[in-house]
């Protein structure tokens, strides 16, 4: 029998070529989750990636491994369905911050509380690129270049990880598009852990937020092991500008379903059947 | 052949457990062979308010809604006033209560045979937790002839986690009930055949879709359809399944299609806000060509509407509610038993055509609880096709998702399954499953999701079709008994009547539905709603050989067989 | 064997890999929109990497490289010295612009391998480090030869007259 030659990166790569704009920061998002899938050795026929609606949801038929493409917002339920359906899977749900956290935001706290076993990437470049630039529910106040909100959201932006730690996700993690290789290390352990993991990445829009080009310099990198206590993180997830990058949050807790033994009763039919009979 | 049945509605209020009286009277009646139907009615309280057991003894299973009541045990006339316009009274009838209660002015006006029975007093005689409803079902037991045995044994059997004392005050009741000489005399419907079923529309269904190979459900809570859920939860722990409660019913149905594109047949249940909330994502499952079941137990609409009563208005917006082309199945159940084959069809039907079916069942077939014959399955279709064998070689074809075949079908892979990747997509597409606009695409992508549809051969269930007169009655779902009833009505009258009750809404069989009217002068289409919704589906989708004609009421009262039959008189007379 | 080589070579192999894949990508992403001339441009730098990637590959060929996944490589920077960061592209950028990047990283490879060479302890990997600085160099001289004919950019290069489209 010949021996399996390792899958490279590039090898999960399906032949549909991206329609992002060069300088999107999906891209990163893309190569860093092929990184991942080689350094996993995952196979890619027991890999489902899935998405919502928007630029970062094209990115399942950019993998060469089973996708799902859904309707705006519903990424994240028809991961979860699929995971419950199939534990055998790796399930990996991806989206924008428009996709997770405005339409699809009931489902992103209920997903983090629900803890089912799967990654969720959301790509947050605190825009709508889509429909031209709108802001986002993680757009700053005062950023006034979408015709729809010419003096800007005037609203403040929420933030995701301190949403994610409220509603109980147990593997919280931030990466930055600059940083492809950051985010595959940090998608392959966020794979690993048993439970629901919630990577925020922070990916540039080079079309209709040219400004974030500025990340480069803000970002850093979190020191030392990621927090496990819930009040430290509440803490630092409220107050900080939104910038440190690495594993931020980390609390093993029973994922859902609980395991059991599920043994399968061949008559459990015909007896569900007679419990009818007079 | 006249049907012949005996109505008993059993009224009170502040947990005085009414409907376990009516549940306990029908299942001692099931027991010695008989046929009936239960109905519950409830005030908006959720503890404490006014119910109604409605229950019809029959020597059919034809079950509608009993148009007058021959006796009402008022326990409590308290509110009595909700139900009056379903407890209809007639002199004949007899009334049996406690004598120190006004009547209300609907049943003094009605004059019927008025029993006093003093409930409470003779409860708390038997024992000092005595219970009027157990009292009740003996006193009713002994009109019916039923063994008090039986009815010690189901009571003690449902009480069983209840304090003992509190078991012996209803044995005690029961039996005390029972002893009494009895109130009236009726004249009892025939028994039927031994081993029937006894059994809700609701669990009917969740029957029928674990029967066919559901093993997965998604649910989020509404009233009439969180029965069929509850019961699917614990069947689905038995048969080896998950249910996932969802967060509201835009995740239910997207964890659905998540589940189904697993490759393992997915199912959710709602009502009519919850239909409304989830046919976004039906347009996804239609697009994806995922096969999901959704059960939709209708309830008076639109907007909140009444959530507890029976109505068939929204056929609307199962048929026409998603955008774009979105051809899928719809389907609804005839009566209680058939929610086990209509169900277990529309399951069956949703995985081999690959595409979503919408079940239309209501309340009144969904809640109420009847005995049966055991009812009909759909037997497991043959297994799906395979996909091309070209295609599954890594090296040799391509797989194609959406390939384009002559029934429109495609071979289906689901992850896991080696070397044929795809991402199912919502956005247009090529065979492949490549997101494309090109006009090809759309048009070829268009007329295979619809043509698998229409171009499959739906076999004898599409309707149930009766009768060979010269006057057409279609009608859909539940209506059918009513219809059924009517039909009876109006021979009598000697109106002889062709009767068809559509099992299968969409694709619509027309050809069918046009070679079972042949020769008909006429047709009327009965239905449960404002506006005429069958009546004008119909016209749109075929011209008829015969004038049609329209009866629509719509609920929250169910559809009166008398009143059906004198519409079908006027319009002949017309 | 020698640990410090085998160490050296797998990162050389890794730096030429993604330069390659990366300009791979970037000529793709061109492609898609319709800036034919950087596209080109970028496809030849795949051809340019892929060149050095086979002559790292001939030094390794009896060695067993460490097996190191995409993060555990030892780069000055987030990614390999040589790839270009995805961030730094523009539909509309001018052939002037793309060789600026190429550039850019050339002299980030050239001062990769120096360092390397300057504070490697073994002499033979230090000397194969210089080898291939010298080579970056001549990269480096092609390009800014290349560049030297192009003429200046227009100023608003970027801007166009449609507003963005709406894909969904």
């Amino acid at each position: 029998m010949m021996q399996a030659i390792p899958l490279k990166a590039r090898d999960f790569k399906s032949d549909v070529k991206p329609i992002w704009c060069p300088g999107c920061g999906h891209f990163s998002v893309l190569n860093a989750i092929t990184k991942a899938m080689a350094a996993l050795g995952i196979d890619k026929d027991d890999t489902v990636l899935v998405s919502g609606i928007g630029c970062s949801s094209r990115l399942p038929a950019y993998v060469d491994s089973y996708g799902f493409h859904g309707v705006h917002g519903r990424g994240l339920a028809i991961a979860q369905g699929l995971k419950v359906a199939r534990p055998d899977l790796t399930v990996l749900a991806l989206g924008g911050d428009g996709d997770g956290f405005s339409i699809g935001g009931n489902h992103f706290i209920h997903a983090c509380r629900r803890n089912v076993n799967m990654t969720y990437i959301a790509m947050d470049n605190e825009v709508y690129g889509m429909t031209k630039g709108q802001a986002s529910p993680t757009t700053p106040m005062d950023w006034d270049h979408s015709k729809l909100t010419p003096h800007g959201p005037g609203v403040r932006p929420f933030k995701p990880a301190a949403l994610a730690l409220a509603s109980g996700a147990p593997w919280i993690g931030r990466g930055y598009s600059g940083n492809p290789n950051q985010i595959a290390k940090l998608i392959a352990e966020a794979v690993e852990f048993p439970g629901f993991s919630f990577l925020h990445v922070m990916s540039q829009c080079i079309t209709f937020c040219p400004e974030q080009t500025d990340w480069k310099a803000v970002v850093s990198e979190m020191d030392g092991p990621p927090l496990a206590d819930a009040d430290a993180a509440a803490k630092q997830f409220l107050h900080e500008d939104g910038f440190q990058t690495g594993l931020l949050y980390r609390e093993e807790r029973p994922t859902w379903p609980p395991v059991g033994e599920t043994a399968v009763d061949e008559t459990a039919l015909a007896s569900l059947a007679a419990s009818f009979s007079v | 052949m006249s049907e012949h049945h005996l109505s008993i509605a059993i009224t009170g209020a502040g947990g005085a457990g009414v409907i376990s009286c009516g549940e306990l009277l029908l299942q001692a009646w099931a027991r010695e062979g008989g046929r009936g139907l239960l109905r519950k009615a409830y005030g908006p309280q959720i503890r404490g308010g006014e119910s109604a057991a409605l229950l019809k003894l029959t020597d059919s299973e034809r079950y509608t809604a009993a148009g007058h009541y021959d006796v009402v045990v008022a326990l409590d006339w308290d509110n009595f006033s909700r139900f009056e316009d379903e407890i209809g009274l007639k002199p004949e009838s007899w009334v049996l209560c406690d004598e120190g209660q006004e009547l209300p002015a609907a049943v003094a006006a009605a004059k019927p045979h008025l029993v006093h029975l003093p409930f409470a007093e003779l409860a708390a005689a038997c024992h000092p937790q005595g219970r009027i409803n157990m009292l009740a079902l003996g006193v009713l037991g002994r009109l019916l002839g039923l063994p008090t045995a039986s009815m010690v044994e189901l009571a003690l059997q449902k009480l069983a986690n209840k304090p003992e004392a509190y078991r012996d005050a209803a044995t005690a009741c029961i039996e005390h009930g029972a002893a009494r000489e009895p109130a009236c005399r009726l004249p009892v419907p025939a028994l039927g055949a031994a081993g029937s079923w006894y059994l809700s529309g609701n669990q009917a269904a969740g029957l029928g879709a674990l029967e066919s190979g559901i093993r997965f459900v998604a649910a989020y809570p509404i009233t009439p359809a969180s029965d069929v859920l509850e019961w699917m939860a614990g069947g689905l722990e038995q048969v080896g399944g998950q249910l996932l409660q969802a967060e509201d019913e835009l995740a239910a149905i997207n964890m659905t299609i998540g589940a189904a594109f697993g490759g393992v047949p997915a199912f959710t249940a709602t009502s009519g806000p919850g239909l409304a909330l989830m046919t976004e994502s039906i347009g996804l499952a239609i697009a994806s060509e995922t096969p999901v079941t959704i059960f939709n137990v209708m309830r008076g609409g639109p907007s909140t509407g009444i959530p507890t009563k029976s109505e068939q208005s929204d056929l609307n917006i199962a048929l026409y509610g998603l955008h774009g082309d979105a051809p899928h199945l719809v389907l609804a159940p005839l009566d209680i038993a058939d929610c086990v084959f209509t169900t277990g069809w529309a399951v069956q039907l949703a995985q081999r055509l690959q595409t979503p079916a919408i079940v239309l069942s209501d309340q009144f077939i969904g809640q109420s609880t009847a005995i049966v014959s055991e009812p009909r399955r759909c037997e497991p279709f043959p297994p799906e096709p395979a996909v091309e064998a070209e295609a599954t070689d890594a090296g040799g074809g391509e797989y194609l998702r959406y390939r384009l075949t002559d029934d429109g079908v495609s071979g289906v892979a689901y992850p896991g399954d080696r070397n044929r990747r795809f991402t199912a997509d919502g956005l247009e597409h090529s065979e492949k499953g490549t997101p494309s606009a090109r006009q090809s695409d759309h048009q070829a992508q268009l007329a295979k999701r619809q043509n698998k549809l229409t171009d499959f051969n739906y076999g004898d269930d599409w309707a149930a079709v009766s009768g060979e007169g010269q006057v057409g009655l279609v009608s859909f779902g539940s209506s059918s008994a009513a219809v059924a009833e009517a039909a009876e009505r109006l021979a009598q009258q000697g109106v002889s009547t062709r009767v068809v009750s559509l099992r299968l809404l969409a694709p619509l069989q027309s050809a069918a539905l046009a070679a079972a009217l042949e020769g008909c002068s006429l047709a009327v289409v009965i239905e449960q709603n404002h506006s005429r919704q069958l009546f004008h589906y119909l016209r749109g989708q075929m011209d008829f050989q015969q004038p049609l004609h329209s009866y629509a009421m719509a609920g929250p009262v169910p559809l009166a067989p008398e009143n059906i039959a004198q519409a079908v008189v006027e319009v002949m007379e017309s | 064997m020698n640990k410090q080589m085998a160490l050296f070579l797998a990162h050389s192999a890794e730096l030429e890999t993604e330069a390659q894949e990366r300009y791979e990508e970037l000529a793709e992403s061109m492609r898609e929109h319709r800036n034919i001339p950087v596209a080109d441009f970028f496809r030849r730098m795949v051809d340019e990497a892929g060149r050095h990637l086979e002559e790292v590959a001939e030094l390794a060929a009896d060695m067993t490289l460490p097996d190191l996944k995409a993060w555990e490589f030892d780069w000055p920077d987030a990614e390999a010295p040589e790839t270009t960061s995805y961030e730094a592209l523009h539909y509309r950028m001018s052939l002037r612009q793309a060789m600026q990047l190429a550039l850019d990283n050339e002299r980030a490879a050239r001062a990769y391998y120096s360092d390397y060479a300057d504070n490697c302890e073994d002499v033979e990997t230090a000397e194969v480090a210089r080898s291939f600085a010298a080579e970056e160099s001549s990269h480096v001289a092609e390009l800014e030869r290349l560049m030297a004919e192009q003429p200046a950019d227009h100023p608003h290069l970027w801007e166009e007259d449609d507003d963005p489209h709406m894909p969904e």
